[in-house]
């Protein structure tokens, strides 16, 4: 069973689109949701929460239709909003236990797990404090440990990392990578930053304009990701490029003697030199590297997704 | 997860059913309310009108003590207009504490922009915003029909004449009377302190809300010469409704007297407009139109 599946689902909020026709099954352990500001990535959250309705298609998260069955989705959600969101008032085991009491724990046991998430979370010496004297990183936390208090089969984290200082991302990273490898957790993380989704991710859904630009497996794009070497060169470029694409190599030239390669795992870079001197071409600098999820988020938004297709990226 | 290894752990216990949802929420808003030393201050001193009732009635009820302290003078008749100045006495501190303890209940979580965490969770807006009015209206019920009651129960116990069976609609009308109260203040005071992040602007604006549409309903009264300006008149409107339930006498002037309907209609309004604050208001997402 897919985590969460999508069939033409549309949003419409204050009479403008914002989600529009997506489509696509997201099985990942952790699915990355990745695009721009206004692309949608809040409202698809929002609507799998059953905070929005959807003006046409549906939504499902194992199964269960996000309108129809909110109550019986939400048992089974973990949610960590983008913005603050607590009640300073409380200490933090008492804000912790109360969201898990609402999740459905019987009150002895929220208090067992509202203490051990504090603990997880890194929040355990000050479990006893008002949420308002707590810092912005501890605020972030305190909003991790009451989405996993009860439990969640799913665990939807809006910007986990915003606001943290390097130390506490790399430690929010960590613990979201520990959770992934329990195994019992799915992950579903929106974020700006392409790092922490490369970083936590096994699946990416890329937003753009309320429409799904791509949906890739992450690992599989690892799998199959290809060497791409750039070059600076002075001399006869065209020869050499023709050289290269003898041997299966994809060469583009730009002014300056800027040349771009995607070689096949067989070409080794000595090949390319002997190219090089063959065609009588000094390489003045080489800077070879693999595809990353950047690659991937810009070429998905070079792309022009059509409504309620689903645009498989070609590595 | 475990203290101590500070590992994850998935949940495999027992889950409450959903209704039991509500309850929490009835319960840590209950909790909420009574953390302040004011409002112990305040639901003290909402009990102090119910003592002096109670020593009256023990005084009404046995002519040795009334000899003993008051040396043999008269005192009042207890009988329905003595309940009707004590339903109505209750009520009106019932408002004091309301607007006290309504903004705890809402402000701190509208403030902190709890909403989206707490509707995250398998409970709905309908029973959030029910657990939040089940827990107001059992204070209130503390303060009005409970101790109104007891004192009921307790001039029944105490008349040395069968007075019990005689007098069943005070009984009835003090029931009635304070559930109507509560449950209009309790609407009111969550409908107006979900739309102030300020705990104690909310309970100006409850107070405000209560009293100064009664100072331009008097003002209409005086300057048009109708009775119709006190339906904006909270205060002269519930001492009416009090007194027709308990079958007191009227002390407002015939003239001056609301018919039933237009009295319902009016608390209805003010009802259907608190639920449609709370509905705006309510909700783990706002969406800005345009």
């Amino acid at each position: 069973m897919s985590v969460i599946a999508l069939n033409g689902l549309a949003v419409q909020l204050g009479g403008r689109t914002v989600l529009d026709g997506l489509t696509g099954e997201l099985h990942g352990k952790a699915i990355g949701l990745l695009g721009p500001n206004g692309a949608g990535k809040s409202t698809l959250i929002n609507t799998l929460l059953g905070f929005h309705p959807a003006s046409g298609g549906t939504a499902e998260v194992f199964g269960l239709d996000t309108q129809r069955e909110r109550a019986r989705i939400r048992q089974h959600i973990g949610y960590m909003p983008e913005n603050d969101s607590f009640i300073g008032n409380m200490t933090g085991v008492r804000f912790v236990r109360y969201m898990a009491e609402l999740a459905g724990l019987p009150a002895g046991e929220a208090l067992e797990r509202a203490h051990e998430a504090l603990f997880y979370v890194g929040l355990g010496e000050v479990r006893y404090r008002k949420i308002s004297t707590y810092s912005l990183g501890m605020k972030q936390l305190i909003k991790l440990a009451q989405a996993l208090a009860h439990g969640p089969r799913l665990l939807i984290l809006d910007e986990p990392t915003n606001g943290l200082d390097p130390s506490a991302r790399q430690r929010m990273i960590q613990t979201l990578q520990a959770i992934r490898k329990e195994g019992s957790i799915h992950l579903l993380i929106s974020s700006h930053l392409l790092r922490d989704i490369d970083q936590t991710c096994d699946q990416v859904l890329i937003l753009k304009a309320g429409r799904i630009a791509a949906l890739c497996d992450i690992e599989e794009e690892r799998r199959s990701q290809r060497n791409f070497i750039e070059l600076e060169a002075f001399g006869p470029t065209d020869e050499f490029c023709n050289a290269l694409r003898v041997e299966g190599c994809e060469c583009a030239c730009f002014a300056d003697g800027r040349i771009k390669l995607i070689v096949p795992d067989r070409i080794q870079s000595r090949d390319i030199y002997m190219a090089a001197s063959h065609a009588g071409m000094q390489i003045r600098r080489m800077h070879q590297r693999r595809d990353s999820l950047e690659d991937i988020f810009m070429r998905a938004m070079e792309a022009q997704p059509a409504g309620g297709e689903l645009v498989h990226l070609q590595a | 997860m475990s203290i101590f290894r500070h590992e994850y752990r998935a949940y495999g216990g027992p889950l409450t059913p959903l209704w039991a949802r509500l309850s929490v929420v009835v319960r840590y808003a209950l909790a909420e309310a009574w953390s302040s030393r004011i409002t112990t201050g305040l639901f003290t001193f909402a009990m102090l009108p119910v003592i002096v009732a109670l020593v009256g009635i023990y005084l009404a009820n046995n002519p040795l003590a009334r000899m003993v302290i008051m040396r043999g003078s008269s005192i009042f008749e207890i009988n329905a207009q003595f309940f009707a100045r004590v339903l109505a006495t209750q009520c009106w501190l019932a408002l004091v504490v309301a607007a006290w303890v309504a903004p705890r209940l809402v402000c701190f979580e509208i403030a902190d922009n709890a909403l989206p965490i707490l509707l995250s969770h398998p409970i709905s807006r309908f029973g959030y915003v029910l657990g939040k009015f089940l827990a107001l209206f059992a204070f209130l019920s503390m303060v009005t029909w409970i101790p109104c009651l007891m004192l009921f129960a307790y001039q029944g116990y105490s008349s040395p004449k069968p007075w019990t069976a005689d007098n069943l609609q005070i009984a009835g009308g003090m029931l009635l009377g304070a559930i109507l109260w509560s449950s209009l203040v309790s609407l009111l005071g969550l409908a107006l302190s979900s739309w102030v992040k300020w705990r104690v602007v909310a309970t100006g604006i409850i107070f405000a809300a209560v009293f100064v549409p009664a100072g331009v309903g008097g003002i209409i009264t005086a300057v048009l010469r109708t009775r119709w300006g006190f339906l904006l008149n909270v205060p002269v409107m519930m001492t009416q409704v009090f007194q027709r339930l308990l079958g007191a006498p009227e002390t407002m002037r015939e003239d001056f007297r609301l018919p039933d309907t237009p009295i319902a209609v009016m608390l209805l309004l003010v009802c259907g407009v608190c639920v449609l604050m709370l509905n705006v208001r309510i909700r783990a997402r706002e969406v800005v139109r345009g």
